[in-house]
């Protein structure tokens, strides 16, 4: 028999809290590797203990099928545009060394303007140039240390 | 308390001083602009301003770089209520409400309400400052690792066990962000959680870390909206609307009062100031409200006792470093170099040779605080502009003024890098109903809890039997367990309640 939607386990739910977890108790493992010294331990240990209690409980509810405080299911046309943008993101950030913090934010700007359905052609090649070189020109004035560029 | 001669001397020197009164605007607009931009905090505006006071008075000097403080106070506020990014770590509370109170398409009250909270913030700061310079100054001297380690946990539960879906979400959101809070070596000389990374060494970088959680992970669920207030009706920037956000103010005198209280006092510990007053004052609001389920969904209350908060924090920084010659944070500290540059020396023997102008600057900050109600309504009207812009323009924007702040903080892409890794745990903790906040709260508190923790275990020589010999810290771990288990027997009523009428 099918289980009902209420009854269905959380496994997004679960897979990250357990993924946190994890990540706690290896920090934990990583600290203990280092010394057994109060000092190093004294507040890192019950707290890392106390996330793993944590997980306990919370991964008991998302095995009942706990659903509640999650977002509203989203259709996959709107899950892809998120997705979109939090990966372009992600290549702009790793860009930014590589070929300039100002190609890198115009390159973003000009894709993620996409992403959210900007399809004047005019816009899509005037506005990114404009507000990158604003941005970059300001900061470099204001901040004190040197700004990896490939133009400006 | 008050020195009467000395009052009428600095009411003279203020009156016959033209070049201690013609700074104070440009102050205000310098703060409120750098304020308002993530990654630009106070002390780094004042810094830039800094090396123009070698060439003023002493006291038009000290009044231009408190204006400059005063505004970039309100100033973090502004996107804070705008974005959902904060300005600066001081106005992390202002965005639980004041974002979601701009969605909602109030924008206009709510800033209206945080320039009204910090401008009054301000003012009741410096008035107890006034009266109360000395004995407060004493009193912060009282405040030890025990008493420190007290208010940061209270802070922390309080925050996690309010927040989110349930408590025990809460608390582990906060126990997260506690645990990335004391990445790097601990002042105990551990080095721990750095994975080979040389920039964690000194800790995960908590502005860039901030403004991933709070901001750049709501940006990305925003991609599918079209503007950041839906109904265009509500998208009008209104004057009259933005006043009637200043007088709500009025309307939780209560809130104001406790707001500023707290961050005047917390404001006075060194290294605590105006980044944990505003958590305290917020957290302690929605514990005593009677609608405390609504805080988070757009609760003007929240916004009064967080602006009242961080900006009454001030008057308590400047009390600790006039009386004490201390610095309480990068503000104060960079207050006293300007002392220095101008040979003069802060602490117990400044005030008592000097009174009249510590009269002069108290004075000039209540006008400080007037004025910023001017110049921020006029700075509000037109950062408010921002909700007009469609959300496929203003999310790439942000997003890449985010990245560049965090880069400005240190220079490198350390900062980026932090905001990335932080903007998608931030988004995939709010899809499943954590309170990101608490994740901040803890990344915040986090060193301060384990650095005072140790500092009294090494202290007590490892006897915890020393805590008994501080009953401040007792008493607030005492209502800490007392609001910890009031926060779950409501929680639990809740839970019965929604079962019941299911």
């Amino acid at each position: 028999m099918e289980p009902s939607a209420e009854r269905r386990i959380a496994w997004g739910h679960l897979a990250l809290v357990t993924a946190l977890a994890a990540a706690a108790v290896a920090y934990l493992i990583d600290a203990r590797g280092v010394s057994l010294h109060p000092h190093n331990l004294l507040f890192l240990q019950p707290t890392a203990v106390l996330v793993v209690v944590l997980w306990a409980i919370i991964a008991l509810a998302c095995l009942r099928g706990d659903r509640s405080g999650e977002a509203p299911a989203q259709t996959w046309p709107e899950r892809l545009k998120v997705l979109a943008l939090v990966g372009t993101f992600g290549l702009f950030i790793l860009g930014l060394e590589r070929i300039g913090y100002d190609i890198a934010a115009w390159a973003f700007v000009t894709v993620a303007l996409a992403i959210g359905g900007e399809r004047r052609p005019l816009m899509l090649a005037l506005f990114p140039p404009v507000f990158v070189a604003a941005v970059i020109v300001a900061f470099k004035a204001m901040i004190p240390y040197p700004l990896v560029t490939a133009i400006l | 308390m008050i020195d009467l001669p000395a009052a009428g001397s600095a009411v003279a020197l203020l009156a016959g001083s033209l070049d201690a009164w013609i700074w104070v605007i440009p102050g205000l607009l310098i703060g409120l602009v750098f304020g308002a931009l993530p990654g630009v905090s106070v002390s780094m505006a004042m810094a830039l301003v800094l090396p123009a006071t070698l060439y003023m008075d002493f006291l038009p000097a000290i009044i231009f770089l408190t204006s400059v403080y005063t505004g970039a106070g309100f100033g973090g506020s502004v996107p804070a209520v705008l974005m959902g990014i904060p300005g600066t770590s001081s106005a992390v509370a202002t965005t639980f409400d004041g974002y979601p109170m701009a969605r909602a398409g109030r924008h206009n009250e709510a800033l209206g309400a945080a320039l009204f909270a910090s401008c009054l913030g301000v003012l009741a700061s410096y008035a107890v400052l006034f009266v109360l310079v000395q004995p407060l100054a004493e009193l912060v001297l009282m405040i030890g690792p025990y008493e420190m380690f007290a208010i940061a946990v209270w802070g922390m539960v309080l925050l996690g066990s309010l927040g989110g879906t349930s408590i025990s979400r809460g608390l582990f959101a906060s126990a997260i962000g506690v645990l990335i809070g004391t990445v790097g070596m601990n002042t105990a000389g551990y080095m721990r959680g750095t994975m080979g990374i040389p920039w964690l060494l000194d800790g995960v970088p908590t502005i860039p870390a901030m403004v991933g959680l709070l901001a750049a992970s709501q940006l990305f669920g925003l991609v599918n909206a079209t503007f950041l207030v839906e109904s265009e009706q509500d998208r009008k920037i209104s004057l009259g609307r933005i006043l009637a956000g200043c007088a709500l103010v009025f309307r939780y005198p209560g809130v104001l009062l406790r707001g500023s209280i707290i961050g005047a006092m917390v404001g006075a510990i060194p290294g605590v100031g105006s980044s944990i007053a505003n958590l305290l004052s917020y957290a302690e609001t929605r514990r005593t409200a009677k609608d405390g389920a609504s805080f988070g969904t757009g609760n003007p209350k929240g916004v009064i006792a967080s602006e009242s908060a961080n900006s009454s924090s001030e008057g308590g920084a400047m009390a600790t470093m006039l009386a004490l010659g201390i610095p309480g944070g990068g503000a104060t500290a960079i207050l006293l170099a300007a002392f220095a540059m101008h040979n003069v020396v802060g602490g117990p023997r400044f005030i008592d040779q000097n009174r009249d102008i510590v009269y002069a600057i108290i004075l000039s900050n209540f006008a400080q605080a007037v004025l910023l109600v001017f110049v921020g309504t006029a700075f509000v009207f037109a950062a408010s502009t921002i909700v007009r812009l469609p959300l496929r323009i203003l999310i790439p924007c942000v997003l890449v003024v985010a990245t560049m702040g965090a880069f400005a903080i240190e220079g490198s892409a350390a900062g980026p890098i932090t905001l990335y890794v932080f903007a998608v745990l931030g988004w995939l903790l709010s899809r499943f109903g954590y309170p990101v906040a608490a994740v901040v709260v803890g990344l915040l508190l986090g060193r301060l809890i384990e650095t005072e923790l140790l500092r009294a275990y090494q202290m007590a020589g490892g006897d915890w039997r020393e805590i008994l010999n501080h009953p401040g810290a007792l008493v607030i771990f005492a209502l800490m367990v007392l609001s910890l288990g009031f926060s779950m027997w409501k929680d639990r009523r809740r839970r019965l309640g929604d079962a019941a009428s299911a």
